[in-house]
């Protein structure tokens, strides 16, 4: 739906009759006595503002999205907001939704031999025609096995029963999906607002949701398992993968992926790109949930897409091209979304908010039209112009921390990853913060990247140190450093995949260096263990035969491995070596070039010449600017997707939409940055972010209460980013 | 903070939808719902304004409610129709408002003019034959000394004052719930007593002393201020494709009264309950004709 339509919100009524497949629910005392015996049954409840309930008689094809992940983190994802209007706008469709069980309520589940349900209607899992999972993090494969075991389906595609439904997986993780290809029926590339219409079609086409009784009379489906498979697989950014076979050398090593006999499909699978982001907003009534969630607020995505380039960063490779909302739009759209939500702050996001153009007078004139808001702006850079902007929407609020990621210590190696940041502009922010009434800063690291030397490793506590100077001139004694540090994950898509990992004596000997020097009073220095980064970088770098291995590890209980109170590493090595296998062979390994990549057929637009190109600009220290204002990087994005780059008249590079397509009329989109502009005469160079952002923000009457930043970037790692399409 | 111009007594009921919501989470349900009827509500003093919406009682996590009380403080008068049709636009799931009655602003407040609510629910876990002497031992004991626990602080209480009537019953929900689920089932209806001085009665509670009376264990009942992390232990094998249960599951399946299908009938202000003082027997119910 468009902005326009939702003058009102009024959850969907029931429909009376229909001649589909309807189910019974799960009895009612049954689940209301597992929920009785849990912590926090209201993840389990449904009965949220504006979740959608239907009447499954009157519904041709059903649709639920699984979340492998507490309600809590996978609410928050706004994917999952998108996807299910997307879905749920259609009268004869609908989608419900179900997340991972918490181990009380699965144990209390096979206890009860109660099948996981659906929140919305309390079916099970099985009586789906669809499931839809979400992936955006490794360590919730294993909650995957868990929804699947508990929904009542088969594990693997092979296992699973004619008419179980078909799991269709999506997300960041997919751009790798062969460590856990044997569970997975399909899995979507890219972003899905328009590929789940087409794959709905499609299904509905062939009468996969039509219940009909087989030989023996077991239940079957429309058209047989296999055939459907085969004709989704023609659905651009649709990737099948029991239609291909892998080949490996004799010493183990992945040397390709074939079609299997007869399957008509493509050798490279490319991502999708939604259409019409610019101007349409998808996900207006989004679910308001009766529990406290991670993102407890209503989410706008204002861009998505980013072309500043580090090198690291997975979602600002899968996620192009680089697209904005046009002003009025967004206004419009946070306008609605407040109304039909209730709620009392909406967040403005996207991988980079303060990149985006319209951001000041976007948050302005929303917090003018709705002065009862907070704005929130979670993924923020480091400079000053990010500093200004949440000083001058939250000039009121609380001032208790504010986050920034710097990500390396040293300038150098800042270069190698594409950071673009220096010292001084560091200092400059923390400056700003911190006499605009900051008096902690968070600042995260990453340890163990590419080239990184122990001389760059200790410029991890200079420049600590140097902000914390800043701080005690502002605060004296109550000025706190915080400084967090994370283990370094080479990510499939990124220049970096084909960097290993350190290995953890390595890691170990970096922190307790570095902790030597982070002694004293407003310092403080968190890390976390670097074995579940170990693992999430085996999956992430992962074949097919890791398979096995996952399923395994499940077998010995390994579930919620991201929570550390569950998470073992010996049970993995275990299951790794019980398969023959080596975590640290697939995480530490540094790929040569010429060596085919298990996830090679998979691609989100971005080349593999690009990246490896990148890779050795990244190896000689050599930075690349953010193609928005520098020079083309000829990344390929342009012709993987159909999006034109264009270079503005005067300067600027930009993309714009194929002049083809079809645009409402004075909705298109196209930046005209203000005359004399001063990121034009440095574009290209690392001062393009700096300290000369045009907009003067103090002037402006912006008000908000809370813009609550802190600890912001790591909750964003554990919801598996925000703008997942 | 913002003056109260009007303050509007709402009669609302609990459904299904709803049930598992703790106090803290209803209350945050109603904001948004005033925010989607664009209700002017008023607001509390403080660092954090909060809306004025007073609960008579907090509805415990699990439980039902079918005329329940809360007071609303506006910062501007609307009339009858227009509150109820904003209401109407934004009410929450699970929640149903049945009546709605202007208060003069400068009442007493409400949580101190209740006196007594009605709870009805059936136990899973004993018949009705077994519960019967056990409801009576409880109304004739001269006391009934428990404990209550928040957070590691345990006060020891009487609960036989708080308990004002008990009755056993044999009805359809119990009958059907002792079909589905196999073991025997006996419907209980319960008045407990609101009071300033002596506290108020919890249905849990009673159902705890029952249990104790009768020799058996309590499931447990979800509770609010639980924040316990059940760890797994490292060392746990699940048997291939077995699912076998940890020890912890298996004691929380093991046979005990449960408490199911809680659902608080009715909440009673002095003024329309006339009670006898503390040693017990209520007051046959002066039921005051409703202002509804």
């Amino acid at each position: 739906m468009t902005a326009a339509l939702s003058d009102h919100p009024t959850p969907p009524t029931i429909a009376t009759t229909g001649s589909h497949h309807a189910p019974p629910p799960l009895p009612s005392l049954a689940v209301e006595r597992a929920l009785g015996r849990v912590r926090k049954p209201g993840r389990y409840a449904g009965g949220e503002w504006n979740s959608v309930r239907k009447d499954w008689a009157a519904v041709a094809l059903k649709w639920c999205f699984a979340y492998p992940d507490l309600y809590e983190i996978g609410m928050s994802n706004l994917g999952l907001r998108i996807l299910y209007e997307v879905i749920n706008d259609r009268p004869d469709r609908l989608a419900e939704r179900c997340f991972a069980p918490d181990v009380d309520l699965q144990d209390q589940l096979r206890a009860a031999r109660l099948p996981l349900w659906s929140l919305e209607t309390r079916r099970a899992l099985r009586d789906f025609d669809v499931l839809g999972v979400s992936l955006g993090y490794e360590l919730t494969y294993t909650n995957l096995l868990d929804m699947l075991d508990l929904g009542g389906l088969g594990l693997t595609t092979a296992e699973r029963a004619e008419a179980d439904p078909l799991v269709i997986a999506g997300g960041s993780s997919v751009l790798n999906p062969e460590p856990i290809s044997d569970f997975l029926d399909a899995v979507l590339l890219g972003e899905g607002e328009d590929a789940v219409l087409e794959i709905s079609d499609a299904l509905e086409r062939m009468g996969w949701h039509r219940r009909v009784r087989g030989p023996v009379g077991e239940w079957r489906r429309g058209v047989a398992r296999a055939a459907a498979l085969r004709e989704l697989a023609r659905i651009p950014g649709v990737y099948v993968p029991s239609l291909y076979r892998p080949r490996y050398d004799p010493d183990g090593t992945f040397e390709g992926l074939d079609p299997v006999t007869g399957a008509d499909v493509p050798a490279v699978v490319h991502g999708r790109v939604a259409a019409d982001f610019e101007t349409h907003v998808h996900g207006i009534r989004q679910i308001v949930p009766n529990i406290a969630i991670v993102f407890d607020r209503a989410q706008l995505e204002v861009m998505r897409g980013c072309t500043r380039g580090c090198r690291f960063c997975q979602a600002g490779m899968h996620y192009r091209p680089l697209r904005e909302r046009a002003p009025d739009v967004a206004v419009e759209a946070a306008q609605a979304i407040l109304k039909a939500t209730g709620y009392e702050e909406i967040g403005l996001t996207s991988l980079s908010t303060a990149d985006y153009t319209y951001v000041n007078e976007v948050a302005t004139t929303i917090h003018r039209l709705c002065p009862e808001a907070n704005i929130s702006l979670p993924s923020t850079r480091v400079d000053a112009f990010t500093v200004e902007l949440v000083d001058a929407i939250a000039p009121g609020g609380r001032r208790s921390g504010f986050t920034f990621a710097p990500e390396a210590g040293s300038q150098r190696l800042r270069d190698v990853i594409n950071k673009g940041v220096s010292d001084e502009e560091i200092a400059r922010c923390a400056e700003l913060a911190f006499s605009r009434g900051w008096s902690s800063l968070k600042l995260y690291f990453m340890i163990g990247l590419p080239g990184e030397t122990m001389e760059d490793v200790l410029a991890i506590s200079k420049i600590c140190r140097r902000v914390l100077e800043v701080g005690r001139r502002h605060h004296g004694g109550r000025a706190q450093v915080k400084a967090n540090i994370s283990t370094f994950v080479p990510k499939v898509s990124t220049p970096f995949m084909w960097s290993g990992q350190d290995s953890t004596v390595e890691i170990e000997a970096k922190v307790a260096a570095l902790r030597k020097t982070m002694h004293g009073q407003g310092l403080d220095l968190r890390w976390h263990s670097p074995f579940s980064s170990i693992l999430e970088a085996a999956l992430g770098r992962g074949d097919r035969r890791l398979n096995a291995v996952v399923r395994r590890a499940w077998r010995k209980g390994a579930r919620f491995d991201a929570w550390d109170e569950h998470f073992s590493y010996e049970r993995w090595l275990e299951a790794f070596e019980e398969e023959g296998l080596d975590p640290a062979w697939y995480a530490q390994r540094d790929i040569p070039f010429d060596q085919p990549l298990p996830w090679g057929h998979l691609s989100c637009g971005v080349t593999q010449e690009f990246l490896a190109r990148d890779w050795q600009r990244a190896l000689s220290g050599k930075i690349a600017a953010d193609c928005h204002w520098g020079p083309c990087y000829n990344c390929g994005v342009p012709v993987a997707t159909g999006f034109e780059c264009q270079t503005g008249e005067d300067g600027p590079r930009q993309l714009l939409r194929q002049p083809e397509d079809v645009e409402p009329s004075g909705r298109r989109w196209r930046y005209v940055g203000p005359p004399g502009d001063p990121r034009r005469q440095v574009a290209g160079s690392r001062e393009v972010a700096a300290h000369s952002w045009p907009y003067d923000l103090m002037g402006t009457d912006v008000q908000s209460k809370n813009a609550g930043l802190s600890g912001l970037a790591s909750l964003v790692d554990a919801a598996g980013g925000e703008s997942t399409g | 903070m913002s003056e109260s111009k009007q303050r509007w007594r709402l009669v609302f009921a609990r459904d299904d939808e709803a049930r598992f919501l703790s106090h803290l989470d209803a209350v945050h349900l109603w904001e948004r719902a005033f925010r989607r009827g664009e209700i002017p509500v008023a607001t509390s003093e403080g660092f954090s304004p909060r809306p004025r919406l007073i609960f008579a009682a907090p509805l415990p996590l699990g439980m039902l409610a079918e005329h329940d009380l809360a007071d609303l403080f506006l910062a501007e008068r609307l009339t009858h129709p227009d509150l109820r049709s904003r209401l109407a636009d934004g009410m929450p799931r699970g929640y149903r408002l049945i009546d709605l009655h202007d208060e003069w602003v400068g009442g007493p407040a409400l949580a101190t003019r209740l006196v007594a609510a009605d709870y009805r629910l059936t136990l899973l876990g004993v018949s009705p034959d077994r519960l019967a002497p056990a409801a009576g031992a409880l109304l004739a004991a001269a006391s009934l000394p428990r404990e209550k626990r928040r957070e590691k602080r345990v006060t020891a209480y009487d609960l036989r004052p708080l308990l004002l009537d008990l009755q056993v019953r044999e009805d359809e929900v119990a009958a059907g719930a002792a079909d589905g689920v196999g073991v025997p089932a006996a419907g209980l209806w319960m008045r407990l007593r609101n009071s300033q001085e002596m506290g108020s009665g919890r249905a849990e509670e009673v159902v705890a002393a029952l249990a104790d009376e009768l020799g058996l264990a309590t499931a447990a009942a979800v509770r609010e201020e639980e924040t316990p992390q059940t760890e797994t232990p490292k060392d746990e094998r699940r048997p291939a494709e077995a699912r076998a249960l940890t020890p912890e599951a298996q004691d929380a399946v093991a046979p005990v009264v449960e408490m199911v299908r809680s659902v608080r009938e009715r909440l009673w202000l002095a003024e329309e309950l006339a009670l006898r003082d503390a040693e017990g027997r209520p007051a046959a119910p002066s039921r005051l004709p409703s202002r509804v």
